[in-house]
């Protein structure tokens, strides 16, 4: 009982408390004006270059923008608490790490599925691009995935930001490699074969090729294999991410590492 | 006059050093649109076309000089006014502008560090070689691009000072920059309503003037224009700037945090 | 396992291990706490004093779980600090000073609420728990307002009542009066004396001797990681010095002169202090000395203003235990 109040309520506290872009004045520029740019930045390059179509940058870069919120917010929820001086306090709680941590991703999950669906609505209405309505359940659901997979690689980096600081940079690297290496503005049969092979590693890959597919009027058997790959690829980093910090707490009592702010 | 250009020299080094000191100018803001460029460029190599390449890489090369200055330039007056120093630079005798002025010049400097950085990319990772067909108004053209590019950033500073989150109205000026002054896309293809904004950064002639050299063509024409619109920057923003500290004396803004 | 005592450190020592160097890393081991035994009994106001770097924060952090000793055990209500950790969490509560630790954007009633729930306080109690924290820290009324325009005397009391929250045993209280106005620290010494009223253990690290001396029942003074007195303020008082102390206002005397005092016989110490244009002498005198005429004569031509004798205070002891 008090896991789960932990895990939903203190979760969602947590991401309130933590993560500062939550004023309009920051919010709309931020993910909503700038997702909706990045797309047409790159609906008119493929235009001129004339590789793709519409369709394929709306869903490829706002998909790709989830990860924004995905990384920042999650690392921030993590890095935050050091930085405040409140870390210290959360961990001489009783509470269970678990939930206390993967509460903090389900917020983040929501913020990064709205982002995405801001995007493919917005760009599929600003470059005239057709979906059939039937479609749109499905990309939900893809678009879902997508942003807990991109979530549990936010988790993994906040972890890594406990010790080396500069959650934001980090995030900023991330999001452009997962912008080059997930087949979000190249098919990943037309990227080189080793970029290709990182891409198979990275979160959002799979996800974004389901979502094309859909889009283009396939049904969710067709692409269950690309969700679940999706799905796993996610769990690794989350589960990455839970063991790094366990490491981190335990190591701090032996080492009083994360003291030093 | 001496002492002018003394002074300016001056805070135009010691506004260098900061800039290169802090992780997101000398390390970002190089990677962003480094990683941006290699994106497009990765579009453009799937149809394999030489001309195409040769388009693109030059436009990814001056990419970069836009995020050094517009996302740099937005929040500066802001950092300053967080670090306390806005209302000490402000009651120094000297005018705003030739505070600002310098800072935005070492911002372009970084700007000319990504084109020098993004060349080099391109022949290694992408092994695209620019056929320059003078170097000597190329690199004209591009040091004139810079120098306009940091009187548009001295406008964007002054006038996003009254922003709380000037920061990120800078990161967000990012992405239409790039749509807007014909670095990728040619401006012609962009829809109608846009290209009178396009028009109105210098960036856009000094892009042009920059592929008209490198192509062989005459830059002057675009200079010209470029130079022109850099000057209209440079007035607004000195009036602009007189009045807001005008402003900020009478509402009491400077030490807003 | 139960306990009488509400903690108990024993030869508890903890060294950090740090490297200096860029090129060639050398390793040194700094040793924080060398090995300190102390308890404190359950209802006691306990308080460890000591300077900046002397252990203070280290120890308390190994008996709040946040840090593993290097040597020695403690127990916190018959739990081990080591294997017990979440034992030991439930009933401890911990304070530290300074404005940081709160959630900058959220309500100090949200503040309160997060770490209800971190603490599995009852959710059906926890609207009056807050209601009633609030009352005692005296921010009743401010509870909707984010923390980011709170002073810092409201900070601290928002601390001290995320401190109570779960309604724990005992209370490690890491001074939390630091950088607090007069009037402010007033209350707050108000409301930590009160916590014994109510049963709750307190252990208590503070830099005002005063702070010390009117709320604790015991002292345990920390130098360079070892306790070098342990008592009751008053024997604290009459551990050091059972003599009195003669202050002396004078302007501009030399440091020979001082030298010369010091030489007095029956003159334990001179310190000058600097207060405006004059500097006063606190010296320290034996006890039964008479010291004050042969003082006067050894400082030569300095003028001389006032002269008073008094009893020793906490701060006299504090001062020359950790300087001496």
């Amino acid at each position: 009982m008090t896991s789960l109040r932990i895990f939903v309520i203190g979760g969602l506290m947590s991401y309130r408390a933590l993560f500062g872009w939550l004023k309009p004045g920051i919010l709309i520029p931020t993910l909503v004006f700038t997702p909706i740019c990045q797309i047409l930045l790159f609906a008119y390059i493929g235009r001129s270059a004339g590789v793709g179509d519409d369709e394929f940058y709306v869903i490829g870069n706002a998909l790709n923008y989830a990860a924004i919120p995905c990384l920042f917010a999650m690392s921030f929820t993590i890095e935050g608490e050091r930085q405040g001086g409140t870390l210290g306090i959360v961990l001489t709680t009783p509470a269970r790490r678990l939930p206390l941590f993967l509460g903090r991703a389900l917020p983040v999950v929501v913020n990064g599925w709205a982002v995405a669906m801001i995007g493919v609505v917005g760009g599929a209405l600003l470059l005239d691009v057709h979906i059939p309505g039937g479609a749109w359940p499905s990309i939900v659901l893809a678009v879902v995935v997508t942003s807990a997979s991109c979530t549990g690689l936010g988790l993994a980096m906040g972890a890594v930001t406990l010790r080396v600081r500069q959650g934001s940079t980090i995030a900023n690297v991330v999001f452009c490699v997962l912008l080059v290496f997930s087949g979000v503005n190249v098919a990943q049969s037309d990227l080189p074969g080793w970029m290709a092979a990182v891409g198979d590693w990275l979160p959002l890959t799979h996800g974004i090729q389901a979502a094309r597919l859909l889009a283009d009027g396939s049904g969710l058997g067709a692409v269950d294999g690309l969700l679940l790959r999706e799905t796993g690829i996610g769990l690794l980093y989350t589960v990455a991410g839970l063991a790094l910090l366990r490491f981190f707490e335990d190591e701090s009592r032996r080492s009083a590492s994360l003291d030093r702010v | 006059m001496r002492a002018l250009l003394h002074q300016q020299w001056t805070c135009y080094k010691l506004q260098l050093k900061v800039l290169s000191t802090s992780a997101f100018e000398g390390f970002l803001a190089v990677l962003f649109p480094l990683m941006f460029a290699s994106a497009a460029l990765l579009i453009y190599r799937v149809q394999d076309d030489p001309e195409s390449m040769q388009y693109a890489g030059l436009g990814a090369a001056i990419m970069g000089m836009w995020t050094a200055q517009g996302v740099v330039a937005a929040s500066m007056l802001s950092r300053e006014r967080w670090a306390g120093t806005l209302e000490l630079v402000v009651a120094s005798p000297a005018g705003l502008g030739r505070v600002l002025v310098p800072a935005t010049l070492a911002m372009s400097t970084i700007g000319l560090y990504c084109v020098v950085a993004t060349i080099a990319w391109e022949r290694w990772v992408f092994d695209l070689r620019l056929e320059i067909s003078s170097w000597p108004l190329f690199v004209l053209s591009v040091l004139l691009t810079a120098l306009t590019l940091a009187l548009v950033g001295y406008f964007i500073a002054v006038t996003t000072t009254r922003y709380r989150y000037s920061g990120t109205l800078g990161a967000a000026l990012e992405y239409p920059g790039w749509i807007l002054c014909g670095f990728l896309i040619p401006v012609a293809s962009l829809p109608a309503v846009l290209q009178p904004l396009s028009w109105a950064i210098p960036t856009t002639w000094g892009m042009a003037a920059i592929r008209s050299s490198a192509d062989g063509g005459s830059p002057w024409g675009d200079l010209a224009a470029c130079a022109a619109t850099g000057a209209v920057y440079a007035v607004l923003a000195a009036w602009l700037g007189s009045r807001l500290v005008e402003s900020a004396r009478r509402h009491a803004t400077l030490a807003l945090t | 396992m139960t306990s009488d005592l509400a903690v108990e450190a024993v030869g508890l020592q903890r060294t950090f291990v740090t490297h200096t160097g860029v090129l060639r890393r050398v390793r040194k081991d700094v040793e924080a706490v060398k090995g300190v035994s102390f308890h404190l009994e359950r209802g006691e106001l306990f308080g460890l004093l000591g300077p900046n770097g002397a252990g203070k924060t280290t120890t308390i952090k190994m008996l709040i779980t946040l840090l593993l000793p290097t040597g020695g055990s403690a127990r916190v209500l018959g739990h081990d600090v080591v294997d017990d950790v979440r034992e030991v969490r439930r009933r401890i509560g911990y304070v530290f000073g300074g404005d940081r630790g709160l959630y900058e954007r959220l309500s100090a009633r949200d503040n309160l609420r997060y770490f209800s729930e971190l603490y599995g306080v009852d959710p059906r109690r926890q609207k009056a728990r807050i209601a009633e924290l609030l009352e005692l820290v005296g921010l009743t009324g401010r509870e909707h307002e984010r923390v980011e325009g709170f002073s810092r005397g409201m900070r601290q009391r928002l601390h001290i009542a995320r401190g109570l929250l779960h309604d724990p045993d005992v209370l490690f209280l890491d001074e939390p009066s630091i950088g607090i106005d007069p009037v402010g620290a007033r209350e707050l010494r108000a409301t930590i004396g009160s916590l014994t009223d109510v049963g709750k253990t307190v252990l208590l690290t503070t830099h005002y001797m005063f702070e010390a001396d009117e709320l604790c029942d015991r002292i345990a003074v920390i130098r360079s990681g070892e306790i070098v007195a342990e008592g009751t303020p008053t024997q604290l008082k009459g551990l050091v010095t059972a003599g009195r102390v003669l202050e002396v206002e004078t302007y501009g005397v030399a440091p020979e002169a001082v030298a010369a005092a010091t030489a007095v016989p029956g003159v334990r110490s001179v310190l000058a202090e600097d207060r405006g244009q004059q500097q006063v002498l606190i010296v320290q005198v034996e006890p039964g000395a008479e010291v004050t005429q042969a003082v006067l004569a050894s400082l030569g031509a300095a003028r001389v203003g006032r002269v008073s004798a008094r009893e020793p205070t906490l701060e006299d002891a504090y001062v020359q235990l950790v300087t001496g």
